[in-house]
């Protein structure tokens, strides 16, 4: 039974509700989607985090580093405690590294350049890698680190020492030093998550007390309840139109930026697509306006940003120009192609799961037969595109991706997608096989500096629209409805943006406005 | 000499194992069949190659799909469905949190489909032609033809939107704090003595086991009427009003009684196809049911989940199959009695 002394402790706690998708994890080592990134930031800490509104990376669990080639240490913090009450120590850090390897799930694949990682004394750690890889950096805001001691004392079923590297306690527990700890977890209906107020950072009093996550609501009943005043921010999947009623309701529109764009990808390794100048014909006669008017919620608004070109605005060698259709320039290249558009029929496939891409392959139809060029549709779901991209043969002429970098580095969202070692998966159906470009990606990977990484990047960006093997469709950007009681500053504004998918959802960040 | 209705028992429950096995059979090679790699659907777009052999390894995919069905008859004999690859967890402690929700829903959808349903059928047939038939005839044509994801819609829209009488999602408001024992709401929170939370559970089920219900409630009137319109023809009801039985007497136990059998092997039926079709209904109310999980599975490949998700709905329809069987039997002596010759 609810106490009267619960009952008033319990309406005078500020309550946060959002959501996501159908199912959030909660274990750090097997987090990969929006939702999972959510609880991590909130539940976990890293060793560094992405500078708000800017390039870079600033201290967070670790107060300081140094690299030195393939070494990189690491001096922590003496005043970070986990959510138990344990001390956080090297050996936390060497222990995550450890079981990221191990499990092998999730975004492990961003650490398959390191070797090793050793606790030097109890706030020092090293990590040893392979070869020079300066996106490491990076790579550290995806390892959230566990409370060794309390995993070790909770492990379940498995063969060896370290039997299932609690993992079984770990999908359903918190074990970080986050600002939130986990009071429930149920994968499919919510997360229910609590102030801690024993935060290394300290936690704001405007911060939410309670946050609940809530999964697989559907986009009806996310509309209710925010009109009913039951809800406070909905996910990015919405439709545009109900983000467009609830707008029009009064609702505010928050954004994310985190490293992603649309790509429409060209194989380049089958006709008429291996001529560069029928790529770049196809490139030239695009209508990015167009594309940003079909994602367009207000007039001001629209759940993508036009591009400049191969890396997404905000990242290492972004133009600035943005691109254009010019038709003109899309005849003078087709005529330079060896194949006339009489020959052949173009297949633009799109992916059945996400319906936005019937859309921009009928815009695609459109633009390019004022080209003379014929083409057909074909709607390929998601499983069978996975399989199909494997031979080069069977990836489809024309096919359309939303990617983005996981860790907010370049080189996670180009090295998979233009490397000529990585072609025939879903990011690189476009089979590239380029030389210089191979040379860019490995530089950008070695060099350390930012202004020369930057200069790498950018030549990178030249030589990508020299050679189109992709049509840049746009900068991807998320976009959240949410009512007036609660204020995000790093979801509306860009000076305090993390550039980094769920990260902007820091509720430690937020304000509860008691409206 | 064993008595028929215990005879009749034995022998449905004989022949749904055999369903089930079937049944079992049947979805472990469909869900391997169906285009797309599990191991890479539920590792993400992002996982390596190595990544998705370790965990083919894992899953035995690499074997044929006797061997691995092998695997699962081992496997299920102790008692294991294996992890569900969508949300990392048993796939026996996943139906285990989310069937009671179904369950709970489905059971109130049920008892309205027969306390509301079989009234309106029995009142229909008994004033027919008059303006009460007619209205209850168009009623019931509506709760027909509209599928139930539709009438979840519009009743969250009328009741909960426009006119907010009851909540839009979950199953209990966020403030009651109950301790899952078995996991039906109605009996947790007895078992907690807490009646105004079994009230907030209460007040959140009616409009979705009413969406869920509305097209079993027209089924059951329409059926009931029509079959009670073609028994009040028969001569004996004739014979019954001659001798000048009361009217209510004639249509309880001439008329009612022996049009039951077919209303009640439909009502039987929809009430277990109610496990599989909740899906929508769940979706909209955001409730945490089986059905919801089930298609989300099956959308992610997850073999396992499958597997355990639909083995548990054809065991839930083959029971509600037998239970019509022996309340058929039990209404109509000439099946209970039949037994004795088979």
């Amino acid at each position: 039974m609810l106490t009267p002394a619960m009952v008033a402790k319990a309406s005078t706690q500020t309550l946060l509700r959002l959501d996501e998708v159908a199912v959030g994890e909660l274990d750090p080592g097997k987090a990969s989607d929006y939702a999972d990134s959510i609880l991590m930031f909130n539940v976990y800490d890293t060793l560094v985090l992405p500078v708000q509104g800017g390039p870079g990376y600033a201290p967070h669990l670790a107060e300081s580093w140094e690299a030195d080639g393939t070494d990189f240490i690491f001096k922590l913090r003496d005043d970070v405690n986990f959510q138990s009450g344990n001390p956080l120590t090297a050996e936390d850090v060497v222990f995550s590294f450890e079981r990221m390897k191990e499990l092998g799930q999730g975004l492990s694949f961003v650490f398959d350049k390191v070797e090793s990682a050793e606790a030097i004394d109890e706030h020092t750690v090293r990590f040893n890698l392979t070869e020079a890889y300066s996106p490491f950096e990076a790579s550290l805001v995806r390892l959230p680190i566990v409370d060794k001691k309390l995993v070790m004392e909770n492990l379940g079923e498995g063969e060896g020492e370290m039997k299932d590297w609690g993992q079984a306690y770990l999908s359903g527990n918190s074990a970080g030093t986050g600002a939130y700890k986990v009071v429930s977890h149920n994968p499919q209906q919510e997360t229910v998550m609590e102030k801690n107020r024993d935060y290394f950072l300290g936690v704001p009093e405007e911060a939410p007390d309670q946050v609940r996550l809530r999964y697989g609501l559907e986009a009806a009943t996310v509309r209710t309840l925010i009109a009913q005043g039951e809800h406070d921010i909905s996910s990015q999947w919405l439709p545009p139109e109900v983000l467009k009623s609830l707008a029009a309701d009064g609702a505010q529109i928050l954004t994310e930026t985190g490293g992603g764009a649309f790509y429409i990808k060209m194989n380049t390794q089958k006709p008429p697509l291996d001529d560069v100048n029928c790529r770049l014909a196809l490139a030239k006669a695009y209508d990015y306006a167009a594309g940003i008017t079909m994602v367009a919620v207000t007039d001001d608004v629209a759940q993508g940003s036009p591009s400049t070109g191969g890396i997404p605005v905000g990242m290492f060698g972004a133009a600035e120009e943005m691109l254009q259709r010019d038709l003109e320039a899309a005849k003078q290249h087709l005529a330079d192609c060896k194949y006339s558009p009489e020959d052949f029929t173009l297949e633009l496939s799109w992916i059945g799961e996400v319906p936005i891409e019937e859309r921009f392959a009928l815009l695609m139809q459109a633009n390019f037969a004022e080209l003379g060029i014929k083409s057909e549709i074909r709607k390929v779901p998601w499983a069978l595109f996975t399989e199909q991209v494997a031979k080069p043969e069977n990836t489809p002429n024309i096919s359309q991706i939303f990617a983005n970098a996981v860790t907010g580095d370049p080189d996670t969202l180009l090295y998979p997608m233009y490397h000529s070692s990585v072609a025939g998966t879903w990011q690189s159906p476009e089979y590239l096989k380029d030389d210089k470009v191979d040379e860019l990606l490995a530089k950008g990977r070695t060099v350390t500096d930012p202004a020369e990484r930057e200069a790498t990047y950018a030549e990178l960006n030249d030589r990508l629209m020299e050679i189109a093997p992709t049509i840049y469709g746009y900068d991807r950007q998320s976009l959240f409805a949410a009512s007036n009681r609660v204020k995000a500053p790093a979801l509306s504004d860009p000076e305090k943006a993390f550039g980094l998918d769920g990260m902007g959802f820091s509720f430690r960040l937020m304000e509860m406005t008691g409206e | 000499m064993m008595p028929p209705i215990v005879r009749l028992l034995a022998k449905r429950l004989g022949t749904s194992l055999i369903v089930l096995v079937g049944v079992s059979m049947l979805i472990f090679a469909i869900a391997r069949i169906i285009p797309g790699d599990p191991a890479r659907i539920a590792l993400g777009p992002n996982a390596t190659a190595e990544q998705i052999t370790m965990l083919r390894e894992r899953l035995h995919l690499d074997d044929s799909i006797a061997v691995q069905y092998g695997y699962f008859v081992r496997d299920l004999l102790r008692g294991d469905l294996g992890i569900s690859l969508y949300t990392n967890r048993p796939v026996t402690a996943d139906i285990a949190q989310f069937l009671p929700a179904t369950l709970e829903l489905i059971v109130v959808a049920g008892l309205m489909m027969i306390l509301i349903g079989l009234p309106l059928g029995i009142i229909s047939a008994r004033y027919r032609g008059s303006w009460a038939d007619n209205l209850i005839r168009l009623l019931t044509l509506l709760g027909v033809s509209a599928p139930s994801f539709v009438w979840a819609v519009i009743l969250m829209l009328l009741f909960a939107f426009f006119l907010p009488l009851f909540p839009i999602a979950g199953r209990i408001t966020d403030s009651y704090t109950i301790e899952p024992v078995t996991g039906f709401l109605f009996i947790d929170t007895l078992l907690a003595g807490n009646l105004s939370a079994f009230a907030d559970a209460a007040w959140h089920i009616v409009l979705p086991a009413f969406a869920l219900a509305l097209s079993g409630i027209g089924q059951a009137a329409r059926l009931t009427r029509s079959n009670m319109v073609e028994t009040y023809d028969k001569p004996y009801i004739e014979m019954a009003q001659s001798y000048g039985f009361p009217e209510g007497k004639i249509a309880w136990r001439f008329a009612f009684r022996p049009s039951l059998i077919p209303s009640l092997t439909i009502i039987g039926l929809d009430f277990a196809a109610m496990l599989g079709n909740a899906f929508l209904v769940e979706a909209v109310f955001a409730w945490p049911g089986l059905s919801r999980y089930g298609v989300a599975v099956i959308l992610r490949k997850d073999l396992n989940a499958i597997v355990g998700t639909v083995l548990i709905i054809s065991a839930m329809f083959l029971i509600v199959n037998i239970v019509v069987d022996l309340l058929i039997a039990f209404i109509n002596p000439r099946i209970r009695y039949s037994q004795r010759a088979t």
